[in-house]
């Protein structure tokens, strides 16, 4: 399933990572598309692999991790096949950004914020003036909603939520027209987590940004995307448009993670677990990667990973339950 | 940054003071009768002891004799050698100047080299070059300083000839001017080497493991994102943290550069407080040793308070907690 | 397994872990090679009686000897004594020591550090004091003092070096404590009762003992040093065996015969980095992280 022109179009992606004497296929033939000005929330637990697509996107994986097959390509151009220098000159933060998970270190703790701010600009951006740079930074903070002090601030001296907006302040300083948060909100207490899921709503339209939301909690994934995909153990299982992802989820999966989630309201009942436990990624199962933990599994699920069903425009489930609809993967 | 300071002053005095109380303890435990050295051992009578022992107050209390000592030491008079029969410290500033060219100059060989190759080890670590400096720096520090010094003059001044057997100057040439100072330094090459050798691994291996260790940092995988190259965000991220406890050990060594060095002193016959230590403990001169016992402790307390002030300086998050 | 909920572990399961220790510690290069040869040294300085040629004391007239000849292989030194023997009987003072030191700095700062930690308050204030006041004294130097007024016994210097190393001991311990002491098993034996030194004496400072074992190895090194320092100095103890001695002793006559200095400069050397090897595979063994990127 294409949308027409996608910013961002990932395509059968693969990464493996070498580990001791064994091989980890943490992402298995994952294909996602962004379409502008859009945002695609990619949901699954600890050890799905959907940081790991963030990290191959931006070609940030360790040294024992290999993409090995699957293209990325961006606005036209497969990244994949630029070389170091080009990615790291022309696209990384002035197309591509990432803001990570809010950590003590994710600046360092001995500069400034504010030095590190202008040395990253600097760096992007060497046409531009010390003046130039610094009205372009404390442009980027008043966005964010964040105090001119904190560019003489050192990191320790910042809350959670201060940090975590200097981050994406940091993110928007070249103004890139897709982002990618993994994560970004998972450290931060629930106030400040809707705080800043709100300013990122607003800022998603006042930049103009096409985003990749990765979450393990889909009430994050609820509040600020417009599709998501769900994906276990390496490999996709279900794509939708959010308000069909709620509504009529089609995965098994999809519908016991939305299930597993306490309510606040309503009936009190028993707190719903998925039975099992995630596969080795060192001997992954051949088929879909669910069928071992999931109550409609058939014999032909384990045999081969089920093709992408398209059920409804812009729906594509993986999985052969759907197997009945007369369109198959385009 | 004023407060911090103030609790590391809380540790330093005390300890200073508890210095000079076991200083002052062992001067009356150890053996030998003061008044009698002083009087001249063999020569004196009985009656010229007693008189001595009175002149020098060696008959009062002992809570007396710690109070004048205490004053004695705020005066700067860390009293009189047996031996010499010269004040303890003109003895000790006479010989510091010889100390300080041999310890210093090495110890910041020590820590620059120590430093750079820590960090070259560091970001590329399990190669060739880390392996190898790694298995060097385990050796170099198990080898006794004495022995490595006495190795280097056999080999590079007795067998090769290329460098004096001891000492700090030729004396016979009578060198002025600026051949005084190469013939100096002519000298100073194996002393200097032999200390360089046995401090570098501690500044090595510390570099080595911090650089590694901010390596693993998030701030890393940050700038990367964002394009910056590796060796930038080394320079001017990296290094900096990864230095911070370095500094600490280099700051904290400085404390011993003052008396330290002494076996490999003796055995250079290098005219400094080294050799003046090994003098005193076999005469057994223990108003000169405990004096430059004491000369110790004051400069390492000395520079682990300078330590300290740097250390704030260089991290903000210890000086604006 | 969650571990905060870990709770003593019975016999089985501790022989199990002590299994999986040593596995982790053979599986460094470092850890076995430093084994090995510990093992070497302790064996000559064990049966030294029946491997050394002579009495290592015993003055003979055929001085300076060349390394390799009849009965004696490293030669004799410039007062005929045999070379070999005295290097292996040097062995059993530095081993001696060694373990005496580092065993006293061990008790010594375990005993500190536990009970600053386990009971705070100004008992905690008041040993981290004593504590910092001990690290901040130059300890080589007290150590000379003490010996050349005191006594050059060897009793004297094992027991010196010890008081003066086990600061960093008590802060290793201090730590482990403090975050031990937090840990629910710990709790859950407070509510059912026990008396609080019974649990500060059989489940905390086993649970947290660890990284003074590593840190031992590098003091019993660092003690093997400042032996070998002493001696060289004449401070050690006359009667006794000891390799820095012997380079004191030689090195007037170094030029012309190299053998009895040398020699016992390489036994220090080897023995010394033995302890570090040791020290390496058993913080590879212990920290798992350090396996990664340890050498």
């Amino acid at each position: 399933m294409t949308t027409p022109n996608p910013l961002l179009h990932v395509q059968d992606l693969s990464v493996v990572y070498r580990a001791g004497e064994g091989a980890i296929h943490a992402v298995q033939d994952v294909t996602l598309s962004l379409e502008r000005g859009r945002s695609l929330g990619l949901v699954g637990e600890s050890g799905s692999g959907k940081s790991t697509v963030a990290a191959a996107i931006l070609r940030l994986l360790p040294e024992n991790a290999r993409i090995t097959s699957g293209s990325i390509v961006f606005d036209g151009t497969d990244l994949a096949e630029l070389s170091d220098r080009n990615l790291d000159r022309l696209w990384r933060w002035r197309q591509l950004a990432i803001v990570f998970q809010r950590s003590l270190s994710a600046l360092s703790p001995v500069h400034r914020v504010g030095h590190q701010l202008d040395d990253v600009l600097k760096l992007r951006e060497p046409g531009l003036t010390e003046a130039q740079r610094q009205e372009r930074i404390v442009g980027i903070l008043r966005a964010v909603r964040l105090p001119d002090r904190v560019l003489r601030a050192y990191p320790f001296e910042l809350s959670g939520g201060m940090m975590q907006r200097t981050m994406i302040a940091l993110a928007l300083l070249c103004t890139p027209p897709f982002l990618i948060l993994d994560e970004a909100t998972t450290a931060l207490d629930v106030i400040t987590q809707a705080e800043i899921l709100r300013e990122m709503e607003r800022l998603r339209a006042e930049f103009e940004l096409t985003t990749l939301v990765i979450s393990h909690d889909v009430g994050v994934i609820n509040a600020i995307a417009d599709s998501v995909a769900v994906m276990y153990a390496g490999q996709l299982m279900e794509v939708a448009p959010k308000e069909r992802f709620f509504s009529a989820p089609a995965h098994p999966y999809s519908k016991a993670l939305i299930a597993s989630v306490p309510r606040l309201r309503g009936q009190s009942g028993r707190l719903t677990g998925i039975p099992g436990t995630l596969p080795e990624l060192h001997n992954p199962p051949p088929g879909c990667r669910f069928a071992p933990r999931c109550p409609h599994a058939m014999p032909r699920c384990s045999a081969a990973p089920p093709p992408l069903y398209q059920i409804a425009p812009r729906h594509t489930v993986r999985c052969v339950l759907y197997d009945q609809h007369p369109e198959q993967r385009p | 940054m004023g407060r911090y300071l103030g609790r590391q002053l809380l540790t330093i005095i005390p300890t200073l003071f508890l210095s000079i109380v076991i200083n002052f303890a062992l001067l009356h435990l150890a053996p030998g009768d003061p008044a009698r050295i002083y009087a001249g051992q063999d020569i004196a009578t009985e009656a010229q002891i007693e008189a001595t022992r009175r002149a020098l107050g060696l008959d009062d209390p002992l809570p007396v004799q710690f109070l004048r000592y205490l004053k004695e030491l705020a005066q700067g008079n860390l009293g009189i050698s047996f031996a010499y029969r010269r004040p303890v410290l003109d003895l000790i500033l006479d010989r510091m100047p010889a100390t300080l060219l041999l310890t210093g100059t090495s110890a910041v060989i020590a820590f620059v080299g120590g430093a750079l190759l820590g960090a070259a080890a560091g970001r590329r670590t399990m190669s060739r070059l880390d392996l190898s400096l790694s298995f060097l720096s385990y050796t170099f520090f198990a080898i006794p300083a004495f022995w490595l010094g006495l190795l280097l003059i056999l080999i590079f001044a007795s067998k090769l000839g290329w460098f004096p057997t001891s000492g700090m100057r030729d004396v016979r040439a009578g060198y002025t001017g600026w051949r005084a100072w190469l013939d100096v330094a002519h000298h100073m090459v194996l002393p200097t080497l032999t200390l360089v050798l046995v401090q570098m691994p501690i500044f090595y291996r510390i570099t080595r493991a911090s650089v590694v260790q901010q390596q693993r940092e998030d701030y890393v995988t940050t700038f990367r994102a964002t394009g910056m190259p590796h060796g930038r965000i080394f320079r001017r991220y990296a290094m900096r943290n990864a230095l911070l406890p370095t500094v600490t050990v280099f700051g904290l060594s400085l404390g011993f550069v003052v008396t330290g060095a002494a076996l490999v002193e003796i055995v250079f016959a290098w005219p400094g407080i080294g050799r003046l230590t090994l003098d005193a403990v076999f005469r057994r001169d223990y108003p000169l040793l405990l004096g430059i016992y004491l000369l110790l402790a004051v400069t390492v307390s000395l520079a682990i308070l300078l330590t300290d002030i740097v250390y704030a300086a260089l991290d903000p998050r210890i000086r604006l907690r | 397994m969650n571990e905060a909920l870990a709770v003593p572990l019975p016999a089985a399961r501790r022989r199990g872990r002590a299994r999986a220790a040593w596995r982790a510690y053979a599986a460094s290069r470092s850890g076995v090679i430093g084994l090995v040869m510990l093992a070497v040294i302790a064996a000559a300085a064990l049966l030294a009686p029946a491997l050394a040629p002579s009495d290592p004391f015993a003055l003979g007239a055929a001085r300076f000897l060349r390394p390799g000849a009849e009965g004696h292989p490293l030669g004799t030194d410039h007062l005929g004594r045999d070379v070999l023997s005295q290097i292996l009987y040097g062995a059993r003072l530095s081993l001696t020591i060694g373990f005496v030191a580092a065993g006293i700095a061990a008790v010594v700062g375990i005993v500190v550090g536990s009970i600053a930690g386990y009971f705070g308050g100004w008992v905690d204030v008041i040993l981290s004091r004593i504590t910092d006041m001990f690290l901040i004294i130059p300890a080589f130097f007290l150590i000379i003092v003490v010996v050349a007024t005191l006594g050059n016994g060897i009793i004297y210097v094992m027991v010196v070096i010890g008081l003066t190393s086990w600061p960093t001991n008590a802060r290793l311990m201090r730590a482990q404590v403090l975050t031990l002491r937090e840990r629910t098993f710990v709790q859950a034996l407070v509510a059912l009762g026990e008396s609080r030194s019974r649990i500060l004496l059989r489940h905390i400072v086993p649970n947290g003992i660890q990284p003074i074992i590593a840190n031992s190895t590098l003091q019993i090194a660092s003690a093997i040093l400042i032996e070998a320092g002493l001696s060289f100095l004449g401070l050690g103890d006359p009667n006794k065996a000891s390799w820095g001695r012997m380079i004191n002793d030689e090195r007037a006559s170094i030029m012309t015969a190299w053998w009895p200095s040398v020699f016992p400069g390489i036994a220090i050397l080897v023995t010394v980095l033995a302890f570090y090897l040791i020290g390496d595979g058993l913080a590879q063994a212990l920290s798992p992280r350090e396996r990664q990127s340890g050498t």
